[in-house]
């Protein structure tokens, strides 16, 4: 018979308490009160002589419960020969995950990861699978299970750690959840497979920092049988304060070039400092400015001020430990020109026609500025103007050569927007369109008319496609014209008036361009449009339709997918990296390899422009945070550290199969009712004892 | 006459139910006496001591103690300075000669009695205590010596006095000496040199008293103390209360005894100590006695469940004893 839990046998020593207090003369608790103690002395308790140990049967069952539940305790079980056993055989499955983030470049953190890597590769048995991952937005295969296996089994440890080697620590942030799911899911592949395999395991070696993403491991219902051992990298300087650019809103009508940038520094939370220095990199005669960021808080600064005409592109900071997250790249973004044309015989301030409204609506912001050039219907665009617009108004019947001029600048590609203040337009419209069949007439004056059937797919009214946007009722048409667009190809009408479903919104191709037709005026006689929230978002909609609006961002992370727009599109984009290395790009492709902090040029057959790309504000974050956490999104943390001898396995295996048998064979069980009936005979004999001593005691 | 040995510790007389050797009264047998069970099982104290004291008289019709009260004895010839209020007129008549009356004054007793109310009296292995007891033993004694038209004065103590009443024969005074009598015990030790001194202080005029104690204390400054009574040429009887488990120490069980006095508990196998138990209590009380002899002093031991008539006569017995002994010139004198 074996022992699961010997220990407690110790316990069954306990049976020396009952024979003492059998040797021992009763003593009881009961007092008897008495007039005076004058003439008494005391009696010590009294150890009767072993050869007159009362009550010996007593005495034996109550030595027994002690033994049986000492006995019990520690857990016996018979050992059977064990066929071989099959799992022996397999050894452990373990996913090394290592963190190639941007908060690893500190120190000697790097070195550290890659050592305690090597040491878990040098304990790694012949029978053991390896898979190493290395992550920072994304995890991605180093060494694959597959791989680990078609290598040498001699030269796996080496190949692999020569592979580690190779690689060193990134600019991305930290996705910890997105790094162990896919750590996790990798063994699941295989569970599916075939054989069974021993424990399965994933090691983490990561710094662990605060600012680690794990968001992904909500709501992922962690794979049973999967453990997660942490070996935490730690910093020996713990000071890291980061910088981060603020972005102002577009909204904001101050120019770039009165507005100092604000900046976020950020101090970790185990910072030692707090007073640092930010100064601008590359501009001379500026002096750096002193901070305070207290630790584990993040404070907002104006950039110090740069002399007029100086522009800098670099704020560094200084005063902490380490300086991987120290720079931030500011570009300063310039207002873009747009031109929008305007025909109609109405003066500025009138505020009766829709040219009024119109200047009203395009504001200026500090990303563009609209000009709104208006002519009258006889008076021609220069050339320049023409060919800098994107983007025309027509109110009124145009003679012959602004027709021209304006079936011209369809055929470039560009948007017109015919608003028909007259019926007698429709001539105008037939010969744009090229089409004879476009007729219009004046609807009868009904009350007023509505948008009914709004086509909100189209990218004129998707703004307004949600449900909190989509109500046109409060739009009110006094007077609108009917026209008949069913036989002109290609017209796709946006808007119906619900008064007799005729078209209020038609879009017809004229070339590479578009002509927008709105069978009605936005200024008071016809309509309410002008005075709806409605106006501006639509006028801008069709602005950026039309390709005036560039919606180009100049700030990104490191990570981000740079969309880069053009209308005059040329066949590549020309980027050039911080680097210096320049890449190609297609139209339409969209730019990933944005891999470095700094400031990246795109070239193509337009003006060149830039954008800034920094470090995740995040990786600043490099306090590290409490294991728990993990714990908390239900990911089953293994305390024990990996490393373990063959010996020390070897005895866990037996552990483990001596507790297996225990737990078949349960004989604690019959222990425990053996102790119990014993319990009762005892308790019955002690009874009937007590009993005839009394009855003894009271003849007596 | 040698005193009574009383409820004297030997093991045989513990045994068995407690007799008397003192001669019960005229006309009264064992049996006819009040068995103290059903006495203290009376709630009213006062009740008690008049169940004891008139159950007394009756038995008193045909003793010789008849007319122990005012007893004429001569006639003296008046001389100047005699209270002319004891002038036997009807002699003047007669003889025209002055006579003062003279009597016998025994019975203008002031007594005063010394009940110990300590804790220890609190004990009682009957259905009472010693303390209950000792305070119907001391009632019976007021109640009697009230009808008798004697002074008497209450003094009760523990380790200090609690209660005090002088010797008056007033009405009314007998209620008060009940009502302290029924007061709860509240003190712990016993302590005889207190009450002993005090009433050596306070009582002027010699006179009789009355010491009901248990006597669970150092006997070393007993005789001291009782020095100064007797030197106060006072008559003092003492009575010796205790309980028969007490004299007998007829415990069986080993246990753990709890001192009521000190609160001290003791783990005691009887069996182991009895023995040297009663020769220590033996000790005592013969110590005790030896010092009451030796002073004059009347001793009486009781256990408590000795019928208190037999407390009640012997104390009278005493007083007689006392008279017949001691040739007390000065205490003749006219009756004021």
């Amino acid at each position: 018979m074996s022992f699961l839990a010997p220990m407690f046998l110790i316990g069954a020593a306990a049976i020396a308490l009952p024979i003492v207090f059998h040797l021992i003369r009763r003593t009881t608790r009961e007092r008897m009160p008495f007039s005076s103690l004058m003439f008494l002395a005391p009696t010590p308790p009294r150890v009767t002589r072993q050869s007159r140990l009362e009550n010996i049967f007593l005495l034996i069952l109550r030595c027994l419960v002690l033994c049986l539940l000492a006995l019990g305790f520690a857990r016996p079980f018979f050992k059977k020969p064990q066929p071989t056993n099959r799992q022996s055989d397999n050894g452990k499955k373990i996913v090394l995950l290592l963190d190639t983030s941007a908060s690893m470049r500190r120190g000697n953190l790097w070195p550290m990861a890659r050592a305690k890597a090597e040491e878990i590769l040098g304990n790694v048995t012949p029978s053991d699978q390896v898979a190493v991952f290395t992550f920072d937005r994304q995890a991605r295969q180093l060494v694959g299970f597959e791989q680990w296996a078609s290598m040498n089994p001699g030269e796996r440890v080496s190949l692999t750690a020569q592979r580690i080697k190779e690689i060193s620590p990134g600019w991305y942030a930290t996705h910890l959840g997105t790094a162990i799911i896919t750590a996790a899911e990798t063994f699941d592949e295989k569970a599916n497979q075939q054989q069974t395999f021993g424990p399965r395991q994933i090691v983490l070696i990561s710094d662990l920092q605060e600012g680690s993403h794990l968001e992904e491991l909500q709501g992922y219902e962690w794979p049973r049988g999967i453990e997660l051992i942490i070996e935490p990298i730690k910093a020996k300087r713990t000071t890291n304060s980061g910088l981060q650019f603020v972005m102002d809103a577009d909204e904001s009508t101050q120019p770039n070039t009165e507005a100092s940038a604000r900046i976020r520094v950020l101090n970790s939370a185990d910072a030692q400092r707090e007073q640092f220095q930010i100064r601008w990199e590359g501009v001379s005669g500026t002096d750096p400015m002193d901070v305070y960021v207290p630790p584990g808080q993040g404070r907002i600064f104006q950039s110090p001020k740069l002399d007029p005409g100086v522009i800098g592109e670099r704020l560094i900071l200084t005063g902490d430990d380490e300086d991987f997250d120290n720079k931030v790249y500011l570009l300063q973004t310039k207002a873009d020109n747009i031109s929008v044309l305007y025909l109609g015989n109405e003066m500025e301030n009138d505020p009766a026609q829709p040219l009024y409204y119109l200047r009203r609506a395009f504001q200026q912001t500090r990303r563009q500025v609209v000009q709104i050039i208006p002519r009258r219907v006889d008076a021609p665009f220069t050339a320049a103007e023409i060919q800098t617009a994107h983007f025309m108004i027509v109110t009124e019947s145009l003679p012959e050569e602004q027709i021209k001029t304006v079936e011209q600048f369809l055929k470039d590609g560009k948007t017109v927007l015919f608003s028909m203040k007259e019926s007698s337009a429709a001539q105008t419209i037939a010969r744009l369109t090229g089409s004879q069949n476009f007729t219009a007439e004046e609807a009868p004056a009904a009350r007023y008319a509505m948008l009914g059937e709004i086509s909100f797919e189209h990218p004129l009214f998707m703004p307004f496609a949600d449900p909190r946007f989509s109500d046109f009722t409060k739009i009110h048409f006094w007077k609108h014209r009917r026209i008949n667009t069913d036989k002109i190809a290609g017209a796709r009408i946006l808007a119906r008036f619900d008064s007799d479903s005729s078209t209020a919104l038609v879009e017809i191709p004229v070339g590479k361009g578009a002509l927008l037709v709105l069978s009605s005026g936005w200024h008071p006689a016809d309509s309410q449009l002008a005075l709806s929230s409605k106006f501006v978002p639509l006028l801008y909609a069709m602005l950026e339709q039309s390709g005036g609006l560039k919606s180009q961002r100049s700030q990104y992370w490191v990570g981000d997918e740079v969309t880069l727009n053009s209308t005059n599109s040329p066949a590549t984009f020309s980027i050039s990296k911080p680097d210096g290395s320049t890449l190609e790009l297609a139209k339409g492709e969209k730019f990933g390899q944005t891999d470095l902090p700094g400031i990246y040029t795109v070239t193509s057959e337009e003006a060149p422009f830039r954008f800034a790309v920094n470090l995740d504000p995040a990786e600043s974050k490099t306090a590290p945070m409490p294991i728990e956490e993990l714990e908390r999104f239900g990911v089953p943390l293994k305390k024990e550290r990996l490393i373990e001898t063959a010996k020390q396995r070897e005895q866990k295996q037996e552990q483990l199969l001596a507790a297996e048998l225990e737990k078949q064979q349960q004989l604690w069980r019959w222990l425990i009712v053996a102790t119990l009936l014993i319990l009762i005979a005892e308790t019955w004999l002690a009874g009937s004892l007590t009993r005839r001593g009394a009855v003894a005691a009271a003849q007596a | 006459m040698s005193l009574p040995k009383l409820g004297a510790p030997t093991d045989a007389r513990a045994k068995s139910s407690f007799t008397p050797p003192t001669p019960l009264p005229y006309g009264q047998t064992a049996g006819s006496l009040i068995d103290p069970q059903s006495l203290m099982a009376i709630k009213s104290l006062e009740m008690r001591a008049k169940v004891v004291v008139e159950g007394f008289w009756n038995g008193l019709h045909r003793s010789p103690y008849h007319g122990f009260s005012v007893e004429f004895t001569e006639y003296r010839q008046y001389s100047p300075g005699d209270d002319t209020r004891y002038l036997d007129w009807r002699l003047y008549a007669r003889t025209d000669r002055y006579y003062i009356k003279k009597f016998e004054d025994e019975t203008n007793l002031r007594c005063h009695l010394l009940v110990d109310n300590s804790r220890s009296m609190g004990y009682g292995s009957l259905s009472y205590t010693k303390a209950q007891y000792a305070n119907t033993l001391a009632a019976t004694l007021a109640y009697f010596l009230y009808l008798q038209g004697d002074a008497v004065g209450l003094l009760t103590f523990d380790e200090k006095i609690r209660e005090y009443l002088p010797a008056r024969n007033r009405t009314g005074h007998l209620r008060h000496v009940m009502l302290a009598l029924e007061k709860p015990a509240v003190g712990t030790s016993t302590n005889l040199e207190a009450p002993l001194k005090r009433i050596v202080e306070i009582v002027k005029k010699r006179g009789s008293l009355v010491l009901i104690t248990d006597l669970l204390a150092p006997i070393d400054t007993l005789e001291k103390h009782l020095i100064g009574l007797t030197a106060c040429r006072h008559d003092v009887v003492l009575f010796h209360i205790l309980d028969p488990a007490e004299l007998a120490f007829k415990f069986e069980q080993a246990l753990m005894f709890h001192d009521v006095e000190s609160g001290r508990d003791l783990y005691i196998n009887p069996a182991d100590v009895r023995k040297d138990y009663l020769r220590k209590l033996e000790a005592h009380n013969t110590a005790a006695q030896a010092i009451c002899l030796k002073l004059g002093i009347g001793y009486h031991r009781f256990a408590t469940d000795r019928p208190l008539e037999l407390a009640l006569f012997d104390f009278l017995r005493e007083r007689m004893q006392r008279g017949k002994k001691t040739k007390r010139t000065g205490t003749v004198k006219v009756r004021s």
